[in-house]
């Protein structure tokens, strides 16, 4: 099954998970079938016309998306799916 | 240490900036070092390079006075990072003649800047983040996909500020960031565009390391001297480092 890896900002939606498996045979209904399970986070990742979010970016394996075929981009049984934000965060505060 | 550059600038002197400005003092490079902030005592546990003796005192001066005190050369400004033309005088030509440019600060809009004036100018830059349990590490180096093609726009996601990082995870990735930022300063540039991602440095150490084309219309590399769009480079791509 392929699986999902959910970054440290969007773990307060999976309970802390960091790894979510998926029957989803692309990214975009291995993001539908993510949000179904946990509600609010597709709104995280995709912005209002379904469009990858311009500081998120999604990786099969090793491999940005936008080199595969995008969202369509078909997820196989051991396939890792990576969900990536600009981290805004470094080093002053607590 | 005869392939290593004359000068960088560190941009942020907290709990990135600290391993990455000692790490590259002690290598021989020249530093000059950008923070605004105090020293506050809630730093004191993720920026280990300062002590309560440092309590109110500028950061970046602070820093760059102990890399100097290990025997390395740096300069603290008592600022924030801003290009060579929003700068006066000397310190204009200290950042105008940096081979490397290091980023660890907190602000994104910097990482952005950073990023955007390193491939507009031909730089080799590290950009550094760490944010709850993991962070990126993100090297460039004339040629191949930037960080501004990675990422389009600064985060909405949370920062420090609201969401905390732990202690030894700054430490790590700033660490990390060091290597790789003298790494590329030898020439190793196996890890040149590429995303490293240290996703829970509680139980995984090991980064996964991700790699992204460079993207049409990128504003940066639009303006780059060396622009992957016109010599699409895949540098990331199983070169020997
Ligand atoms: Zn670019």
């Amino acid at each position: 099954m392929p699986s999902i890896r959910v970054p440290s900002a969007l773990r307060t939606f999976t309970g802390g998970n960091a790894d979510v498996e998926t029957t989803a045979t692309t990214v975009r209904d291995a993001i539908a079938d993510l949000d179904r399970r946990h509600p609010g986070i597709a709104a995280r990742i995709l912005d209002g016309s379904g469009a990858v979010k311009p500081f998120i970016r999604l990786f099969v394996g090793a491999d940005e998306i936008g080199s595969l075929a995008g969202l369509d981009t078909q997820l196989t049984d051991r396939d890792e799916m990576s969900i990536v934000p600009a981290i805004a965060g470094g080093s002053d505060r607590a | 240490m005869t392939h290593a550059p004359v000068r960088a600038t560190i941009v942020g002197a907290g709990g990135l900036g600290g391993p990455i400005a000692l790490s590259l003092g002690a290598a021989g490079i020249e530093l000059t070092i950008f923070d605004h902030d105090l020293v506050e005592l809630s730093n004191l546990h993720r920026q280990i390079q300062f002590t309560a003796v440092d309590l109110g005192h500028p950061k970046a001066t602070r820093l760059a006075g102990l890399v100097v005190s290990r025997g390395g050369k740096a300069r603290g400004v008592v600022a924030k990072w801003r290009t060579p033309s929003e700068l006066d005088g000397e310190l204009a030509e200290y950042v105008a003649e940096s081979d490397l440019i290091v980023d660890g600060s907190d602000d994104p809009e910097t990482k952005f800047a950073v990023a955007g004036w390193a491939v507009a100018n031909g730089r080799q830059y590290v950009i550094a983040a760490a944010l709850r349990y993991g962070g990126n590490v993100m090297a460039g180096v004339p040629g191949v996909a930037c960080y501004r093609c990675l990422f389009e726009e600064p985060a909405d996601v949370p920062s420090c500020a609201e969401a905390g990082v732990l202690g030894p995870v700054v430490g790590a990735i700033g660490g990390a960031a060091a290597a790789i930022a003298l790494g590329i300063v030898r020439g190793q540039r196996g890890l040149a565009g590429a995303l490293l991602a240290f996703d829970d440095l509680r139980s995984v150490a090991e980064p996964r390391i991700l790699k992204f084309a460079p993207r049409p219309g990128c504003p940066a590399c639009m303006r780059a001297p060396i622009s992957p769009l016109a010599t699409p480079l895949r540098i990331a791509e199983g070169e020997p480092s």
